[in-house]
């Protein structure tokens, strides 16, 4: 189930699984995949399961096939770490997607831009696209409304009978939306929102605003 | 040199000192000497250091008849000890020995302390004698050439058995001795143990449950009559003396008279926290003992407390508030009286405790026991019953820890590298092991070589390689290095030092703590006012601050459970509750206005009823149950009865437990009658039942931690360099949640769960409480409010959490809750 807002008049949808679609763009954003970082930890001796390897790109082709977008976006942290062999199942998985493929680089991103160029992804340190900004780390610009992501932002709920509960979510302020991160074996954040924040939380297979 | 020369030697020497040996010494020189291993109990303080370095120096004489002139280099004996700081004193008995008989025998300590230099020295020259701790012998198992380095020890003793027994420490010396058994050529192994409720199991563990070393053993028994005497504190005002709480500041008052009267007291607190109030407002509020009073914990740096031990030697101590950092070794002759703050949890430690006042021969100890709510009164007079019969614990032994031999054997692949079909023999020998299968071994051997059961070609993992002869090994420099800085089983919150900005370090604190605190915040730390500065690197900066505060760090200390026999005694001192007034302990008798407010609106159960109670507050509803079984049996229970619970209607609750009974909280209320119209305690199925409501809470999440950092899963960092540990915490966590999703056959995964059971739950004890309450009149009491027993319950903040809700339902509940 997916959450349908507005922003400076621009249609975008929340997924559950944490990407944000930009219907007038046909534009996908993707934040903090963090490829890489189970093959990095077995690397070095951390026997973390294989098979989780998998699940990041089977999630990717999910958000893909539900959308079909022209172009996907992500806002950094896309691989964890330094080169290694997921890399090759990462090239596959571009080269089975349609959709042009950007990356505003993060600070984990330090392969080299030529790998990138290679499958033909564009890399920039930041993008304006009309009123909207796109970067990783989040930043508030005058006139422009920002996507970012690196926080891993997720919440705490708190009910009757001293229930507790931390969900990853979109984050959005005034002029900001900070996206959670897609990448599987990552951890969250937690924000405390203000009143003027916004908070979609994922639950499950949905989008519930808090 | 005959056997009868030898004692000569040994008995000369004592009566130069004026002293007689104890037969249990002379028992335990004979065994030795005859080659036998052995377990000797006997209490701390009671000589037992000489009741096995004699031997040891004998048997050395024995084999080198011209020992005065000539002195054979080489490792002759190893002496463990579980905490480093208890290293000195036995150094300083070993010297004794050695230098008075006119031997050339040298005494090292190689610790975590040591430095590297030093550790160097002792690769080409290893001292005659070393004293070490389970951890830094692991580390000389992980370095090249171990075998010529223990070739010719003849003996190993493991100092305070009864400490290492029942944790994971204890395993890896099971483990170690494995391996030394081999690789020595003349091998004694001795195990020096407290008094403990499993004695003999504790010799089988020592030396393994089929073996030869087993077989050719004995126990000796040190049976030190000493009379301890325990006298409850009571509070000279019934009326206020509070329901619930855990510090006790409420009978000061009452303590100064005690220590007034004593030449030195210690006053031990059962967390650091405790520890830094009690000395900070016993100083407040009589700054006449400023000078006369010290502080000792765990994070209090080591000069510190060196100094402060030195001067309870020395008579210039009126009392010392401290932990169970004073809990071992260490002689302290002038200590008069001691007074245990909040219950021991323990008759085992209880005992110790008490055994550290009236060190004379022939003196009689004193404890005094300080309640620190009022039901614990119940459990001050339950004390003295259960140190009357000596009601002392078990210490269960580990088995199958998976995560300790991937240590292990990472260990062994460091250093020579190992052949499996060496080690395996070896390891089947161990206690903790000899149920291991064939096919677990190799599942083990897969996963230290692959990380997983097959071989994939993207796959990088990178650990132990098997070479051409099918040789285990660690080929890697940096693999070798992570791992000789992971080992140790220990894991412990991660702490961070307290230093002054020039450097003057403090002690240390947990993370956890200095990550609440700002800029300028002041906290209470080894006696001081501190004002927060920075975090730089793995140490937190401060400066003294003039500011009063209340802010105090908190550490985790372990939340121990009563045993079955302490949880029985408790029960029968409850039930004399009903009794006639003259009947009743002094203790039971202050309790009057307490158990009158409790049968206001509900009752004090007797033996034929198991009572429940619910009520609402602004918390939620409360329902409350009273098994009085302790504390571990309460946590199965509760998760157990939830769980049930759930089958019928969709619920989210949290646990919350005590000694005495446990608490299922809940936005809705639980409708009790259903809970007793189905039979929900009934011991059927509860194993089944049991598994099931883990996998919807967290305790085996927890235990997890611990096992992804043993078995090298996650890396901790390196000391003091930075990493923080904050990361290894969330990636433990990830972790399991990877593992629940991908492979949870994971040998290391299933085991957070059979540790659970084992260790936690006590399942077979469970079973046993069903058993007792399904023969019970179940009194269900509907009260308007919390009553005295729920107390120290409902306000416990540290909870398990269990729910079957839909996730969705929970939080929209929770959204219009916020709305409204």
């Amino acid at each position: 189930m997916r959450k349908n807002i507005q922003i400076h008049n621009q249609k975008f949808q929340l997924h559950p699984l944490g990407g944000l679609f930009w219907e007038e763009k046909s534009l996908l954003l993707i934040s903090d995949v963090h490829l890489g970082k189970v093959s990095h930890f077995r690397k070095f001796g951390a026997a973390v399961p294989r098979k989780a390897i998998h699940k990041n790109f089977l999630l990717l082709d999910k958000i893909v096939s539900d959308f079909q977008p022209f172009q996907i976006c992500f806002l950094g942290d896309l691989f964890h770490s330094s080169l290694n062999k997921e890399w090759e199942l990462f090239e596959n998985w571009v080269g089975k997607t349609p959709a042009e493929i950007l990356l505003v680089a993060g600070n984990h991103d330090i392969i080299a831009p030529e790998k990138f160029e290679k499958l033909k992804i564009s890399i920039f340190p930041e993008l304006v696209i009309d009123s909207f900004l796109l970067t990783h780390h989040p930043e508030e610009r005058e006139g422009y409304f920002t996507f970012c992501g690196h926080i891993h932002p997720s919440i705490k709920l708190k009910g009757f009978g001293r229930e507790r509960i931390k969900l990853p979510c979109f984050f959005k302020s005034n002029n900001q939306m900070i996206l959670p991160a897609f990448g599987q074996f990552t951890g969250t954040h937690s924000l405390d929102p203000k009143d003027s924040d916004e908070v979609f939380a994922i639950v499950e297979d949905s989008i519930l605003k808090v | 040199m005959n056997q009868k020369n030898l004692f000569n030697i040994a008995e000369n020497w004592f009566q130069e000192q004026d002293w007689k040996p104890f037969p249990f010494q002379k028992e335990s020189w004979n065994a030795f000497l005859e080659g036998k291993h052995g377990l000797l109990n006997a209490p701390t303080g009671s000589g037992k250091t000489y009741a096995l370095w004699f031997p040891i120096v004998l048997n050395y004489i024995k084999n080198n008849p011209d020992y005065k002139t000539k002195h054979k280099k080489g490792l002759k004996a190893i002496w463990i000890t579980p905490l480093r700081a208890l290293s000195q004193e036995i150094k300083q008995s070993a010297e004794r020995i050695t230098q008075d008989l006119e031997t050339q025998m040298t005494v090292g300590i190689r610790t975590g302390d040591t430095s590297a230099k030093e550790r160097a020295k002792m690769r080409t020259n290893m001292p005659d004698l070393l004293i070490t701790t389970p951890e830094s012998l692991q580390l000389l198992l992980s370095s090249k050439d171990y075998k010529k380095t223990f070739k010719n020890c003849s003996a190993i003793v493991v100092d305070e058995w009864h400490e290492l027994l029942g944790t994971k420490r204890g395993v890896q010396m099971e483990l170690g001795l494995s391996r030394l058994k081999t690789i020595c050529k003349d091998l004694r192994i001795w195990g020096i143990s407290a008094t403990i409720g499993n004695l003999e199991q504790a010799r089988e563990v020592l030396l393994g449950p089929t073996s030869p070393e087993l077989e050719n053993s004995v126990l000796v028994k040190a049976n030190l009559n000493k009379k301890i005497t325990v006298k409850s504190i009571i509070p000279k005002e019934m009326e206020t003396f509070p329901w619930r709480g855990h510090l006790g500041l409420h009978l000061l008052d009452q303590v100064v008279p005690i220590v007034n009267n004593s030449k030195t007291t210690l006053l031990f607190t059962n967390t650091r926290s405790q520890c830094e109030i009690w000395f900070q407002k016993i100083l407040e509020k009589y700054p006449e003992f400023a000078g006369e009073m010290a502080m000792h914990h765990g994070s209090i740096n080591k000069e510190t407390r060196l100094w402060v031990e030195q001067a309870i030697r020395n008579e210039s101590l009126k009392a010392v508030v401290c932990t169970s950092s004073l809990d071992l070794g260490v002689d302290f002759a002038p200590v008069e009286t001691v007074i245990q703050i909040g219950g021991p949890k323990g008759v085992a430690r209880f005992l110790q405790r008490a055994g550290r006042s009236g060190h004379r021969p022939g003196k009689e100890s004193v404890i005094y026991f300080l309640p620190t709510h009022a039901i614990e009164l119940v459990e001050a007079s339950a004390m003295q019953k259960a140190v009357l019969n000596s009601a002392v614990e078990d210490r269960i032994p580990y088995l199958n820890s998976f995560d300790v031999l991937i240590q292990y054997l990472t260990t062994l692949a460091v250093s020579n590298g190992f052949f499996p079909d060496e080690i395996y023999p070896e390891i089947k020998q161990t206690f903790c092991y000899q149920t291991l299968t064939e096919e677990q071994w190799q599942w083990l051997l897969n996963f230290l070589v692959m990380g997983s059961q097959s071989l994939k070609s993207y796959d990088e993992y990178k650990k132990v390689e098997v070479e051409e002869d099918g040789k285990f090994k660690v080929n890697s420099r940096a693999v070798a290095m992570r791992h000789r800085f992971q080992i140790g089983t220990i894991v412990g919150d991660a702490t961070i030092s307290v230093r002054y900005q020039k450097g003057g370090y403090i002690g240390s604190i947990e993370e956890y703590f200095i990550s609440k605190l700002s800029a300028g915040d002041v906290f209470t730390f080894a006696g001081r006012n501190l004002e927060f500065i920075r975090i730089k690197g793995m140490a937190a900066h401060v400066r003294n601050s003039s500011k009063r505060t209340n802010k105090v760090p908190s550490w985790m200390g372990g939340r121990l459970s009563f045993s079955a026999k302490m949880s029985e005694l408790l029960r029968q001192e409850l039930y004399t509750a009903e009794l006639e007034f003259d009947q009743q302990s002094e203790e039971i008798q202050a309790l009057q206005p307490m158990f009158s407010k409790q049968r206001e609106e509900s009752l004090v159960p007797q033996p034929h009823q198991f009572l429940i109670e619910t009520f609402k507050t602004r918390d939620g509803y409360h329902h409350m149950f009273y098994p009085f079984e302790g504390r571990a049996i309460h946590e199965g229970m509760s998760s157990l009865l939830a769980y049930r619970i759930s089958l019928l209607t969709p619920i989210t609750c949290s646990l919350a437990f005590n000694d005495y009974g446990f608490e299922l909280l809940s936005d809705r209320e639980i409708n009790i009658q259903e809970i007793l119209d189905n039979n929900l305690f009934t011991p059927e199925y509860m194993l089944s039942d049991l598994q099931k409501s883990l996998n919807s809470n967290e305790m085996a999440r927890r235990k997890f931690r611990d096992i992804a950092v043993i078995s090298g899963m996650v890396f901790t960092g390196y000391p003091e360099k930075g990493v923080k540990m904050k990361h290894l915490q969330s990636s433990s966590e990830l972790l399991f949640d990877v593992f629940r999703d991908f492979e949870d056959d994971n040998l290391l995964y299933q085991q957070a769960f059979t540790e659970t059971f084992e260790h936690q739950l006590e399942e077979g004890r469970l079973r046993l409480a069903l058993e007792r309450i399904a023969e019970q009149e179940i009194v269900w009491k509907k009260c308007t409010q919390p009553t005295p027993l729920s107390f120290p319950i409902i306000t416990d903040r540290l909870r398990e959490k269990l729910s079957n809700e839909k996730l969705a339902d929970r939080i929209q509940r929770m959204i219009n809750k916020l709305t409204k």
